[in-house]
Formats: structure tokens, C-alpha cells, sequence
């Protein structure tokens, strides 16, 4: 029954992650129809542009789409994992947004030495913001019992990190701080194949390493006496959950800015889907399931207000949040 | 049985951030049930999650199967050892199954996949708890009873060598207890298992625990079989619930009742104990002696504690008002000793330095004492105010009740007469009065740290139980512990006193926080059994045994004993037994001399040879003295006179040997009656009645009282009358209150004889007279006799009673020093 629910689970998220890639690269601008795009990806020579639209706009991103969102997706389960609570993930806590802070001085540290900034420093900076920003949470997360205030607590370091970053784009004139703008409120806008490379090796690096705390995991659920007693080793689970949780919140927004909501919506939503909280199947289904998201809404962003494109968090809150909220209010009934 | 088996815990100290309990070493065999008890904090649970690795140890080793613990990795030491513990864990979207599952984790691989033995593991164990049909329900969704029992499940899964449970059986319901019980000892015998578990149902680890281990006070305080740790007074002490009233919780560990069938018995097991495991710290054993010593109670009373008193002004309630601590003395039957031992505790608490009061909220008694402000009151107050070393004062007895005719009685509200009542009006009326208690008792609150109330008759006649406020009722409205009294003097005492407690209400029996046994003779040891059965069947501490005292006191409880007919001895004083006879008191002096007997005579045949007859004072001058003609008493007084024995007429006694009562305003009878005709005097009896202390001098003086010109008496004048003689008499006090012709006097003065002096120049005198040789050497001022008698009071009652349980019901918090 479980089994059967599981399988039909996975088959239907790879049409439709199929599908909506399929769309990704289809719509735009200028509309390229299927039997094209097959020649086109079969490397046929066909129309230059519309290869060179397909190759180095729509495919990039909706490949990064693709593996952003199931990082971000998954970023979100291992910290749902971690506070043994729901109703977290990296944006909520402020993680992202402590990540795109850092991100945003270092590009001005660079430019104001006339230097680009490279990708692996991007990625680093990043991590060390989101890292930190961690860091604080946990600190909050030892005084403060309450989980709603602690996700509270998120909220505001995040948005005292945007503010700042505010005012740093705000008042750095240089010209190329521009793209800074976009990519600070969150867009899968302009990645390249080299930004992809990076991307997918962090990313598989996380999921090969998740593998080591697939069991733990599972028995951390219990709590962490029942854990340890059955052999579970807390400390390395812990600082396994929190270094990966951090590592791909900061891969996503070091590339895509902050996309908010994948990361707490997804894993609530696959798990009501599958009726199941075990890793094993939660991993790979909450990064397909936060793949698939991130690809709609990237879509929507860029198609519907066409040819103006709206931020990606702007569209993921306008699906996400609603998610958010009936889960919270069905676990407030549940509660009383 | 591998002896280095189970779990050993050598010098292991724990706690949190500081060390709770240093050095326990303990073990726990295969196949045995280690329970840990103690009070919320004493470190059950902070031992167990040492044990379990929750907390890491703060010095000493554990041992697990006969390894080290710290030489074993995590999943060796998880193949050993599984927990239960008490943390609400709700995990989402979890199976039953999956819960039990995690059991498995120390045995599969690195993805934590279970092979089909772990499959059947998993079954086996879940079937074993019958939880195997709930295996596909949510975890969240099960009742807590299932939830306990699955996590049995899982604990067991884990195939332990030693299971560990933190108080298993807590939010579970009485059926989910008996089975997780059940299964928890069935796992521990049949597979061998080690079991070291906390509970806070005593009654429980009664039954289960093969060694019941005590953690109280940052110590291992007691290590044992159930049957030796599970003793009242150590319990008790360990719960710090000396005192309090257990009844709510129904049967206690401690009581072996019948009704409470083992557990073993109910789930149709037969256990043998095993009871290998043992426990050790090195002051353990010791400190168990000396605390078993000190529950064990009285032998520690002997010694008068020093009391170092932390409270002793009394608490201010939130409204500012004082509040003194109270304690109620009832008793299961008139007599059966009340006052005294109020009288007593008066006294003990006096010389313990705290302001006393005694209060009684109704009072009946023809023994009435008028105040310094001209009010009366009851004469067992009085003593106990004497025993208090406070003066008497009404507010000690806002009801007197003092019988006239038969079914009819004077009420006299805060020391006034209001008038007569017969019983009926009396009891339609009795709650207009609960304003006069309460006020009395606020007023006194204000001079008191302690206020020694005393009941009336037996707080469980069903039929006048309504509007009570003698007994209950007050002890309610004072919210005043209770100590129940019984008279084992009078046989029956086991019915005495459990049945009051039966016929008490719930809320009423809780406020009974002890027993006491009253008036026993011989050795108290031969009772231990019956206090353990009072404990038990009472589920009520008994506070003393109280042996049978000779003690002298103005109690009016011991009224009835004084009129039992008794042998004259070599100096007989006859009191003539009037049947409303009032203020009796004025001859108790005579009882500190060896010798003399004073006798109450109702009849011409008892009256025998007295050296000295005394008429005593009466509530109904004139229908006793109808009386006393019927009997013939009147005549035989009249011809003892003559012959010139020594008569004494005392107040009413005074009225009745003049001439004549008139009673113009019907005060007792109305009418006019011919009095003995001994005293030349006349008495009209008035509307008004004068109560007033007296103190005098005696004047010129003839007879019996020769020589005492001079000499102080004092004492107190009650009567309705005004009485004058007709013509020459020799008045020896002044103000008219005492007349005296040839051998036959007449006093208002009651008291009289209280002066030692003149106590024993009667005495003398008549005995010279007659020949006789009475030693009155030894002979005190009544007063001082008193104070001696109170003192032997105070010092018997604080052998026999459990002074510190006493204190402790009063809420009186104090050190004593040791």
C-alpha cells in the first residue's frame, strides 16, 4: 500500500519535472516548438539563435532551476529535521538572507579592488554567511524553547540582513552593482554552464554525504534520548544536519539569491504526499518535489508579467505561503 | 548467572552542573526489578539518564554486562541497554511500526535497511505487547497507553541485556498500568533482563520490585526489600508528607490492606523473589538505622527538644489579619478525655514559648467561672487558660450551656445569660450564634500564636450533625486539624474511633490528621499492634498513646467519675450530691492530701460518719432542695447538725440552710420554700444575677475557722439571691457572702477552701476534734497544687504524644536543634 503510494509518487514527479522542463525551455519570448528543441538539443543545425537561446538561456536555467530548488528543498528538510519541527527552512531562519549579505560585501570588497569576483568565492562567501547566520539561530535556539518564536527570530535577523544589503546596493554606484539588485531579490536570471558545473557538484556532494545520516535520521525522529540510545551518534548527526542544511542554502543563494518558502513548503508538502517522514524516500522525493516547484515558479516569474520578469521569491511566497499557512493552522487544530 | 551480569555502577556521581548524589554504587542483577523512588528532584531521573548516556557521568564507572561502558562504542553499548523514558515524543507521520523499528538500529547496516529477521523481530516484540495490530496506525494517533507499550516494543526489539524505564507507568490509566506492569516483569523474568526503573506508584513499586532503592535528600537514604523500605514513618519522611493527609490517595504502600490483592495475585502469576541485587553506598546503610530509628517515632520524645521556633508570631493572612495555627482536640464520646489533653498541650506549647489560648465554641456544664470582667464561663477553659498561663477570658467560651430543669438550659452568650431554653429552641436558634464564635475566636487570634481548640461530645451524632459548630463544623470554619480522641478505659476504643472516621465525611475525615488513645494502663507495648491497626484501617497516624494519668484537674469531663460512690477514709468529707450541683471545684483542694476522702452522698444511707458534710452550690436552689427532703437527706442533715457535726453550705448549699428562698420573680421555680433551718438567714432570689470575683479577709471567727482572723481569701461569688440573716449571726466574710452559727456555716464564696492556710485549719481543727491525725504538711494553696498537677500533665503528654508530628499538622515549621 505505502510501497505502491511511493512508486506512483516518483513516477509522477518525473513526468511532470519532465514536462515542466520541456515547457521551461519551450516558452519565452520567442516560442520554440518541441520537434525543434529535440534537433536543437540532437545538436541539428537549425536557427542560431534560437540554439543559442536554448543552450545558453533556457536550458541553464531551467537546469539550475532544477538543482537550486531540490537543494533549497532539501536545505529545508534537513532543518525540519534538525528542530524536529515543520515549520522551518532556510529562509524563515534567516540563513539565506545571512547568506546574501556576506555575498553582497564581498562583491563589493571586489570591486572596489577592480577585481571580478570569482564563482568558488561567491560559493564561500556565501556558505560563511549562511553559516554564521546559523550559528546565531542555534545560539537563539538554546534560549528560546518556543519554535514559533525562534522561526520569529529568523524572520527578523533576515530582514535585518536584507536591509542591510539594502543599503549597500543602494549606496554602492557602481554600474556593475546593478545585476547586484536583480540577484539580491532572488532570480535564476543569467547562470552559466560554469555556474552549473559548480552547482551540481556541490549539490551531489551534499546528497552522497546525506547518505551517511539517512539512518540516523531516521532515529533522531524519536528524539534525541530514544536516539541515543540506540547507538546514534548525536553530535556528528547534528553537525551533519546543520553543515549540509547551510552548505545548500548557501550554494542556492550564492547563485539565485533567496528564493523563500521552497524550503519549508516542499518537504510539507511531499510528506503529506507520501504520508511518510522517513529519509530514505523523503530525500530524493523533496528534491524532485522542490525541483518541480522551483521550475514552475520560475516559469511564472519569467512568463506571465512578460517581457517583464518578477522576482523568483515573489512568486514562490505567492504559492508557498498559503501552504505555509493551512499547515500551520491544521497543526494548531491538531494540537488543541 | 554470570555474577558480573546486568548493570554496576561503581562511585559514580551525578548530577547536572554540580554533583546531586556522590558515589553510588549499585547493581542490578539478570533476572531482577531495581526500583528508584523519591521525591520530584531527588536525582531518579538524572541517575537514570546518567546511566543511559544522556548525561555523561561526573566521576566513577558504569558497567554494563561486566564491560566498562566508556570501552564501548555507541552501538555496543545500544545492543546491551534500551530505554524507556518519560519524554512525550511525537514524531510525524510515523507508524507504530516504524517506531518499533528504530529498536533494530544497532543491528542493520549502514542505510539502516532490516533484513527479514528484523522483520520478524520487530512482529515478534510488537505481538509480545499486543501492538502488532496497531503496527500500521500513526504513533500520534494512538492512546498513550498504546504509545507506552510500543515503546516496551521497541525497548525490547532492541534484544537489551538491562532495560532501563523512566517512570513507565505515569499518564497511563489503571489497565494500561497492570499490563505495562505486567509486561515489564514478564520481559525481566523471561528473558533474563535486567530492569532498573523509577516510579512515583509506591503501591506499584511495592509489588513489582524485587529492591526498592530511596533517593531523597542528595542521597541513596534507603536500600531494601519493598516490605522494610515501604514504612510509614520512612516514607513519610522521604515524601516530606509528615502530616499531611494521605486519605485522598487511598491506600498507602504502607498499609497491608486486604482489599489491595498483589499484582501477581490479579494477573495470575507466581513470582519467586529473587533478590540478588543489591545496593550499596557507603553512608547508606547506616543512615537507613538511624532514619528507621527516628520514623519509628516515640522513643525520640523523651528528650525535651530544644525548639527553635522559625515562626512563632503566627502568620499574617493576606488581609493583615493574625492567624494563629490551631489545632482541634475531638473525642469520640463525652469523657473521653478532651479537655485534658487540650489542658495539656496548653501547657506543652506554653513552655515551649509560645502565647497559648484555649477554645471551646460550646460549652455544657453546670461548672461555670466568672471572669476578672464579671462574665462566665466554662470551667475546663479556665483550667486550660491556668494551663496556658493566660487569664481566663469568655472569648475562650462564647457558648455556655448550663442545664437547669431537665431539657432545659441557661445560655449564656459571650459570658451573659440570655436566658433559659429548652434543648429544641436551643438547636432552631444555634446558628444565630455562629457570628458570636467567630468573633470570640478572632478576638482571641489577636492575643494567641496558638489557639487549643477543644470539641464537645463526638463530632458524629448523625442526628444534630446539621449546623454543627462544636465540632466539624468549627473545624472547618477554623480550618483547624483535627486530633480524635478515644477512651480505651472504656473498652471498645477501635470502634470508638474507627467508626467516627467512618461516619465522618470525606472532607471532614481528611481534617482528622491524627488518633490518640487515651487512658490506657499498663504497657504500652502491648499495643504497637493495635496502632498499626488504627494506621491502617484508620489510614490516619496515631499521635499518642496516652496512658491512664492521675492527674488532678477541674476537668468536667472527670464530673462522673468524682460522683462514683467511694470508701471514706480517715478524714471523710461528705459533699452532698445535689442533682444540679454547680461549681463542685471548691473542694478539689482536699484531693492533694493523702488521707482524706471526699465523697459525693445522694442518699441518707451514704452518708455514713463524715468529719465534715458540705452542701455545694447548685443551678436550682430550690428544686434541689425539694430533692433533697424527698430523699431524706434534708432530715439527716438536720440531725447531723444538731449533733453537732461541722456543716458547710456553699453558695446555693448557703441558700438552703437558712430559713427560707422566696423566688417573687420566678427566676428558678417561683414561689417560696422552707430552707434546712440551720442559718438564721433569709434569701430572696433577684432578676439580676451577681457575678463578681471576691477577695477578702476572714473576720472574727468562731469554730472550725478559729484563729484565722486575717488570713486572704479569694475567689468568686455566683448567684441569683441576695441572703440576710433575721438575726444575730456571726458574719465571717464581708459584704454579707459568708454567715456562720455555731457549727454551721455558709458561704457565697467560691473558693473558699483555695487558700492553703485555711484548707488546712479545717481540716486540723475537726480532726483534733474528732481524734483523728491527717498530715496536711504537704498541703499547697490550691493554686499552686494546680500549677504541679499541669506540669505532671504537660510531661506525661509529651512522653506519650508525637509532639513534633503535632507541630508539624499545626504548620509550625521548627528546628529542633539536633
Amino acid at each position: 500500500m505505502q510501497k505502491r503510494r511511493y512508486v506512483l509518487f516518483f513516477i509522477l514527479i518525473t513526468v511532470l519535472i519532465a514536462f515542466l522542463i520541456w515547457i521551461n525551455i519551450a516558452l519565452g519570448s520567442t516560442s520554440v516548438p518541441a520537434a525543434q528543441i529535440l534537433s536543437i538539443l540532437r545538436g541539428d543545425k537549425a536557427d542560431v539563435m534560437q540554439a543559442n537561446i536554448i543552450f545558453n538561456i533556457r536550458l541553464p536555467r531551467a537546469v539550475s532551476a532544477f538543482l537550486l530548488g531540490g537543494a533549497l528543498a532539501l536545505s529545508g528538510y534537513l532543518l525540519q529535521t534538525f528542530f524536529g519541527n515543520p515549520i522551518v527552512g532556510p529562509f524563515v531562519l534567516g540563513i539565506s538572507s545571512g547568506a546574501k549579505l556576506t555575498v553582497a560585501l564581498a562583491m563589493i570588497l571586489f570591486l572596489s579592488k577592480g577585481r571580478a569576483m570569482g564563482l568558488y568565492a561567491m560559493v564561500l562567501s556565501a556558505f560563511v554567511g549562511a553559516s554564521v547566520t546559523m550559528a546565531f539561530v542555534l545560539l537563539l535556539s538554546v534560549r528560546v524553547r518556543s519554535m514559533s518564536t525562534l522561526v520569529v527570530c529568523g524572520i527578523m535577523v533576515g530582514y535585518i540582513c536584507s536591509a542591510i544589503t539594502d543599503f549597500i546596493v543602494t549606496f554602492a554606484d557602481d554600474s556593475n552593482i546593478v545585476n547586484l539588485h536583480n540577484w539580491s531579490m532572488g532570480s535564476l536570471s543569467g547562470i552559466n554552464w560554469d555556474e552549473i558545473r559548480i552547482i551540481t557538484v556541490l549539490v551531489a556532494a551534499c546528497l552522497i554525504l546525506m547518505i551517511s545520516i539517512v539512518k540516523p535520521m531516521n532515529a533522531y525522529r524519536l528524539g534525541e534520548a530514544y536516539a541515543r540510545s540506540v547507538g546514534v551518534n548525536i553530535i556528528f548527526l547534528r553537525v551533519m544536519l546543520i553543515f549540509l542544511a547551510s552548505l545548500l542554502a548557501a550554494c542556492v543563494t550564492a547563485f539565485a539569491g533567496p528564493i523563500s518558502f521552497v524550503g519549508i513548503a516542499v518537504p510539507h508538502v511531499v510528506r503529506s504526499t507520501l504520508r511518510s517522514d522517513t529519509a530514505h524516500v523523503m530525500i530524493p522525493a523533496c528534491f524532485l518535489g522542490g525541483a518541480a516547484v522551483t521550475l514552475f515558479c520560475d516559469l511564472v516569474a519569467r512568463c506571465v508579467f512578460a517581457p517583464t520578469e518578477v522576482s523568483i521569491s515573489s512568486v514562490t511566497a505567492v504559492f508557498l505561503v498559503p501552504v505555509v499557512i493551512v499547515m500551520m493552522i491544521r497543526r494548531n487544530n491538531r494540537k488543541n | 548467572m554470570d555474577n558480573a551480569g546486568g548493570i554496576r555502577t561503581e562511585k559514580l556521581n551525578i548530577g547536572y552542573s554540580s554533583d546531586l548524589i556522590r558515589d553510588i554504587c549499585l547493581q542490578v542483577q539478570p533476572g531482577s526489578i531495581v526500583t528508584l523512588i523519591g521525591p520530584n528532584g531527588c536525582g531518579k531521573t538524572t541517575l537514570l539518564k546518567t546511566l543511559t548516556g544522556e548525561l555523561s557521568g561526573r566521576g566513577g564507572s558504569v558497567c554494563l554486562d561486566g564491560k566498562d561502558k566508556a570501552s564501548l562504542t555507541a552501538s555496543e553499548i545500544a545492543k546491551r541497554m534500551s530505554v524507556v523514558m518519560t519524554y512525550k515524543i511525537r514524531p510525524e507521520l510515523m507508524t507504530c511500526r516504524e517506531v518499533v523499528q528504530i529498536g533494530r538500529y544497532p543491528y542493520t547496516g549502514a542505510l539502516g535497511i532490516l533484513s527479514d529477521e528484523d522483520h520478524r523481530i520487530v512482529q515478534e516484540s510488537m505481538e509480545w505487547t499486543d501492538t502488532w495490530e496497531i503496527a500500521s496506525c500513526l504513533f500520534d494517533s494512538i492512546s498513550d497507553g498504546q504509545k507506552q507499550r510500543v515503546l516496551l516494543s521497541r525497548a525490547i526489539c532492541q534484544q537489551p541485556r538491562i532495560l532501563i524505564l523512566d517512570e513507565p507507568t505515569s499518564f497511563l490509566d489503571i489497565r494500561h498500568k497492570i499490563t505495562m506492569i505486567q509486561k515489564i516483569k514478564d520481559f525481566c523474568k523471561e528473558k533474563d533482563v535486567a530492569v532498573l526503573m523509577s516510579l512515583h506508584e509506591l503501591e506499584i513499586a511495592r509489588r513489582i520490585s524485587d529492591v526498592v532503592v530511596a533517593l531523597g535528600e542528595r542521597k541513596v537514604l534507603s536500600v531494601g526489600k519493598p516490605e522494610a523500605v515501604f514504612t510509614e514513618g520512612f516514607i513519610r519522611k522521604l515524601y516530606h508528607i509528615e502530616g499531611m493527609d494521605t486519605s485522598l490517595l487511598g491506600v498507602m504502600p504502607w498499609e497491608d490492606v486486604e482489599r489491595n490483592e498483589p499484582v501477581d495475585r490479579v494477573c495470575g502469576l507466581t513470582v519467586e523473589t529473587t533478590t540478588e541485587a543489591s545496593w550499596m553506598t557507603p553512608e547508606a546503610t547506616e543512615n537507613q538505622m538511624s532514619r528507621m530509628k527516628d520514623a519509628s517515632g516515640a522513643e525520640s520524645q523523651a528528650v525535651k527538644t530544644e525548639l527553635e521556633i522559625q515562626e512563632t508570631k503566627g502568620s499574617q493572612d493576606r488581609s493583615g489579619e493574625r492567624k494563629p495555627h490551631v489545632v482541634m482536640i475531638q473525642g469520640t464520646m463525652s469523657n473521653a478525655g478532651k479537655s485534658m489533653i487540650a489542658a495539656g498541650l496548653c501547657r506543652i506549647f506554653s513552655d515551649d514559648g509560645f502565647r497559648v489560648a484555649p477554645f471551646k465554641s460550646q460549652n455544657m456544664a453546670l461548672n461555670s467561672y466568672v471572669t476578672a470582667d464579671g462574665l462566665e464561663m466554662g470551667r475546663a477553659q479556665v483550667m486550660q487558660a491556668e494551663c496556658a498561663r493566660i487569664a481566663p477570658d469568655a472569648d475562650m467560651n462564647p457558648i455556655l450551656l448550663k442545664p437547669t430543669a431537665d431539657a432545659s438550659s441557661q445560655v449564656i452568650i459571650g459570658g451573659k445569660s440570655i436566658g433559659n431554653m429548652k434543648a429544641a429552641e436551643y438547636y432552631r436558634r444555634k446558628h444565630e450564634f455562629t457570628s458570636d464564635i467567630t468573633a470570640a475566636f478572632k478576638r482571641l487570634s489577636n492575643k494567641a500564636d496558638i489557639i487549643v481548640v477543644e470539641g464537645a461530645g463526638s463530632p458524629v451524632e448523625m442526628n444534630l450533625k446539621q449546623d454543627d459548630i462544636v465540632n466539624m463544623g468549627l473545624a472547618e470554619m477554623l480550618d483547624a486539624p483535627v486530633l480524635l480522641v478515644g477512651d480505651i478505659d472504656r473498652g471498645g476504643v477501635f470502634a470508638q474511633l474507627l467508626g467516627t472516621l467512618d461516619l465522618l465525611t470525606g472532607e471532614e475525615r481528611s481534617r482528622v490528621k491524627g488518633l490518640i488513645v487515651n487512658k490506657f494502663r499498663g504497657d504500652a507495648s502491648l499495643f504497637d499492634e493495635g496502632i498499626k491497626i488504627l494506621e491502617q484501617r484508620g489510614r490516619v497516624k496515631v499521635a499518642g498513646l496516652v496512658p491512664f494519668l492521675n492527674v488532678r484537674l477541674e476537668d468536667e469531663d472527670s464530673l462522673s467519675e468524682r460522683f462514683v460512690p467511694s470508701q471514706a477514709e480517715g478524714f471523710d468529707i461528705a459533699v452532698i450530691r445535689l442533682s444540679h450541683i454547680s461549681n463542685f471545684t471548691d473542694f478539689n483542694t482536699f484531693d492533694q492530701l493523702e488521707g482524706v476522702s471526699v465523697r459525693y452522698v445522694s442518699s441518707p444511707d451514704q452518708l455514713g460518719n463524715p468529719d465534715l458534710i458540705i452542701l455545694p452550690g447548685t443551678k436550682n436552689t430550690i428544686g434541689d432542695l425539694k430533692k433533697l427532703r424527698e430523699s431524706g437527706l434534708a432530715d439527716a442533715l438536720i440531725r447531723e447538725a444538731q449533733q453537732g457535726k461541722c456543716i458547710m453550705g456553699i453558695c446555693g448549699g448557703f441558700q438552703m440552710l437558712g430559713r427560707k428562698i422566696e423566688d417573687p420573680f420566678g427566676s428558678e421555680e417561683g414561689g417560696s420554700m422552707e430552707g434546712l433551718g440551720l442559718l438564721p438567714v433569709d434569701t430572696v432570689l433577684g432578676e439580676e444575677k451577681k457575678q463578681t470575683q471576691f477577695a477578702g479577709r476572714i473576720k472574727g471567727t468562731t469554730g472550725i475557722l478559729e484563729g484565722l482572723a486575717g488570713v486572704d481569701v479569694s475567689g468568686y461569688e455566683i448567684h441569683m439571691g441576695n441572703t440576710t440573716p433575721y438575726e444575730e449571726v456571726t458574719e465571717f466574710t464581708s459584704g454579707g457572702s459568708g454567715y456562720c452559727k455555731g457549727n454551721v456555716y455558709g458561704t457565697y464564696v467560691h473558693g473558699f477552701f483555695d487558700n492553703a492556710a485555711v484548707a488546712k485549719a479545717v481540716v486540723e481543727k475537726l480532726a483534733n476534734a474528732n481524734g483523728k491525725d491527717v498530715l496536711t504538711t504537704g498541703m499547697q494553696d490550691y493554686a499552686a497544687y494546680k500549677e504541679s498537677q499541669y506540669d505532671l500533665l504537660a510531661a506525661e503528654l509529651r512522653k506519650s504524644l508525637d509532639m513534633a508530628y503535632i507541630y508539624e499538622i499545626m504548620g509550625i515549621i521548627k528546628n529542633d536543634g539536633r
